[in-house]
């Protein structure tokens, strides 16, 4: 038996065409785009060392590696955006504005995290940049964004919703339940799905039978579109001609980018599943000095920048980890803290013991 | 004021709620240009468009994680769930997400929404259409869980919950619907969350219920004072969590001695929680053990009428449950 031909209709490679021209961007887009990617991957390899000198409890998922995607996709939205990230998203936070004092305090744990100290490092949210607290459920934060494009559009508001996961969230029913409900009401949301080819151990090949995770937006009306996610370029323009049509009320579009993580699935993790040939591949597609050359070509490069952006983020991260490590836990009984929306301190902590009442006649 | 039936109650509730703040909107499965399958959203897509009362996909993970995050970005979501049998493919939604919103971003990110669930047997749904499973939700803090037993407090209730910050599980027993009536005001008024009610007073025995049930223990109440002259307090909850404890505990201090009704299977039940909490907060007051009158803990309520009256709490069980305490 032959294997089942992929089924990419006309309308899909045509999508994939219309994205592919070439206007050039701006100088100072690319320049962004370069240092934000820097950046990224500055802050998760001191996270990833602090985790390995035993500085905080926990553990961390890094996205190194897969930068050009995380920049990409969320470089230049407005403070009213929403952003629905996974556990492979922390980055996203430097890319809307949350200061990085914030993500340290919430990568020790600490009082002055976001969540103060509930959620564990992976799952970050920041209510004042819109910036979802997501569940470790994988594909929920997608409903959830979904269903904030639901109020912007009814609330005829022309803010947008980010939502970020990887290609394993896709064998969920809730991610299909999302792409459906967002087709149907034809909502702006933009649905970013990071395909590192790996969820935990498992390869994408046992995820789904398609080559182009992007062909399943066909089955739900919306534009469905697959990028080289190592690219930034091509990624940060692929997003923000969706950002725009969904802006404008052009509804969802779905875009695939296929990308590689470097490192485990989080710290604790070898990865002995993957050989090194793979990884070796992937390395050689560094998405950060492909841009340095890519820079370079256009006369915007200088080696000497490169280093004042080093030692501009090693300054600011150094100040982020001595506020974060001066961040005082909460008190223990804050754990009552923030159930409903009244305090419930009272009747946990106060028992009070009935007794007998000599019943006077009625 | 005029008499209403526990639907009415409840359809003016949505109505008045819509009308007052335009954030308040409804989704669901057939609520939309079909009034709901047991038509509590009648006519209001008509009045208050498309846009308000959404015939949803057949999905309920996203019929409440949509409102999950309409809520989260300023509105007011009422979302239906048909039947509380099809709840499970929502359980991610409500139980990990809408439960714990608030408390995973320290108070900073909420989801005001009234999640309405109809339930409850007695009406030969059979296995897939009669369910009780409000234990599931009252063991979720984060969640509070309602179940009102009469018009006048399903619409107050419906009100208070839609207004309430929190996120609500809402459950209305589909036998209730059209079977009773009751005095309901025309006008604005809400109903307290977390406040039991006393629906009778009585200084021989307690009994604790809420919904269908409530209203059987009632007549339970009226039968045993009849025959016996027993009086029968009788204690509604109204809210099943959090849970307002102080209501029938100062009832259990006069009477000292329980009768705990409810649908839900036995292990684990509202009834569970209520004799534990007894136990610990007024043992002394007690003169006989805590009855429960529950279902049976079977997988579900059986189709054919003799199984499914095996399953259901009745009138004649609650009075022998009455008696055999007040003789201990
Ligand atoms: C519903 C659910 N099942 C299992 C897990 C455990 N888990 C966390 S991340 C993960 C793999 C996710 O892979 P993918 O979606 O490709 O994202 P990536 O980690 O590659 O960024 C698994 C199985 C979970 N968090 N949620
Ligand atoms: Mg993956």
């Amino acid at each position: 038996m032959t294997k089942p031909q992929s089924i990419k209709s006309p309308d899909h490679e045509r999508q994939r065409e219309d994205f592919d021209s070439r206007a050039p961007l701006g100088k100072t887009i690319l320049r962004r785009l370069y240092s934000y990617m820097l950046k990224c991957r500055t802050v998760e390899e001191r996270i990833r060392l602090l985790f390995r000198q035993g500085r905080f409890s926990g553990n961390y998922f890094a996205a190194v590696g897969q930068e050009a995607t995380e920049v990409g996709a969320t470089m230049d939205l407005l403070a009213e955006d929403t952003i629905a990230p996974s556990h492979r998203n922390f980055v996203t936070h430097i890319m809307k504005g949350t200061p990085l004092t914030l993500m340290f305090a919430h990568i020790f744990l600490r009082k002055d995290s976001p969540d103060q100290g509930r959620c564990a490092q992976a799952h970050c949210g920041y209510a004042p940049l819109n910036i979802i607290t997501p569940a470790s459920t994988i594909a929920a934060q997608l409903a959830i964004g979904t269903g904030v494009a639901l109020a912007n559009k009814m609330q005829k508001k022309a803010s947008v919703v980010v939502a970020l996961s990887g290609e394993g969230s896709t064998s969920l029913g809730l991610w299909h339940e999302s792409l459906n409900f967002a087709g149907v009401h034809h909502l702006p949301i933009v649905f970013v799905l990071e395909n590192n080819l790996w969820a935990e151990s498992v390869p994408a090949r046992l995820q789904s039978a398609v080559d182009d995770f992007s062909i399943k937006a066909q089955a739900y009306g919306i534009r469905g579109i697959t990028v080289d996610g190592n690219d930034v370029v091509a990624v940060y323009r692929a997003s923000q001609d969706a950002i725009r049509r969904a802006r404008g009320g052009d509804g969802p579009t779905l875009i695939e980018c296929k990308t590689y993580r470097w490192y485990g699935h989080s710290e604790i993790d070898p990865a002995k599943y993957r050989t090194v040939e793979e990884l070796e591949y992937w390395k050689s597609r560094d998405p950060i000095p492909a841009m340095e050359r890519y820079l370079q070509q256009r006369g915007s490069w200088a080696e000497s920048w490169k280093e004042e952006l080093l030692a501009e983020f090693d300054k600011e991260i150094d100040d982020a980890i001595e506020f974060a490590e001066k961040s005082p836990y909460p008190d223990s009984e804050e754990a009552l803290d923030h159930v409903f929306s009244f305090s419930i301190r009272e009747r946990e902590l106060n028992r009070k013991v009935w007794a007998p009442q000599i019943s006077s006649s009625e | 004021m005029p008499l209403t039936t526990y639907i009415d109650a409840i359809t003016s509730a949505l109505r008045e709620e819509m009308a007052r703040d335009e954030r308040v909107f409804i989704i669901g499965e057939d609520v939309g240009a079909m009034g709901g399958v047991f038509k509590v959203t009648k006519g209001l897509q008509e009045e208050f468009g498309s846009d308000r009362v959404i015939d949803s996909p057949l999905a309920e993970g996203i019929i409440v994680s949509s409102s999950i995050g309409a809520a989260m970005a300023g509105m007011r979501p009422v979302p239906e769930i048909q039947f509380a049998d099809f709840i499970a493919p929502a359980m991610d939604s409500i139980v990990e997400q809408a439960a714990k919103l608030r408390y995973r971003s320290a108070g900073t990110q909420t989801c005001p929404l009234t999640v309405r669930v109809c339930y409850g047997g007695g009406t030969g749904g059979g296995l897939y259409h009669s369910q009780t499973n409000t234990s599931w939700f009252i063991q979720t803090p984060g969640l509070m869980v309602v179940a009102p037993s009469s018009p006048y407090d399903a619409k107050g209730l419906l009100k208070a919950a839609i207004r309430n910050d929190d996120p609500v599980l809402f459950f209305e027993h589909k036998k209730l619907y059209r079977s009773i009536k009751e005095e309901v005001p025309a006008d604005d008024y809400t109903v307290p969350l977390m406040k039991a009610a006393i629906k009778r007073k009585g200084s021989d025995v307690t009994a604790i219920s809420h919904g269908y049930m409530l209203q059987l223990t009632l007549q339970a109440a009226e039968k045993m004072k009849e025959e016996s002259g027993a009086e029968v307090a009788v204690i509604d909850l109204r809210t099943l969590a959090p849970l307002d404890k102080d209501t029938f505990l100062e009832s259990v201090a006069r009477t000292s001695r329980v009768v705990v009704v409810h649908e839900a299977n036995r292990t684990l039940g509202i009834g569970a929680e209520v004799s534990a909490i007894i136990a610990e907060e007024a043992f002394d007051c007690l003169d006989a053990p805590v009855t429960r009158v529950t279902g049976p803990d079977i997988p579900a309520i059986p189709a054919c009428p003799p199984l499914e009256k095996f399953y259901m709490p009745s009138v004649e069980k609650i009075v022998a449950a009455l008696k055999r305490t007040l003789d201990y």
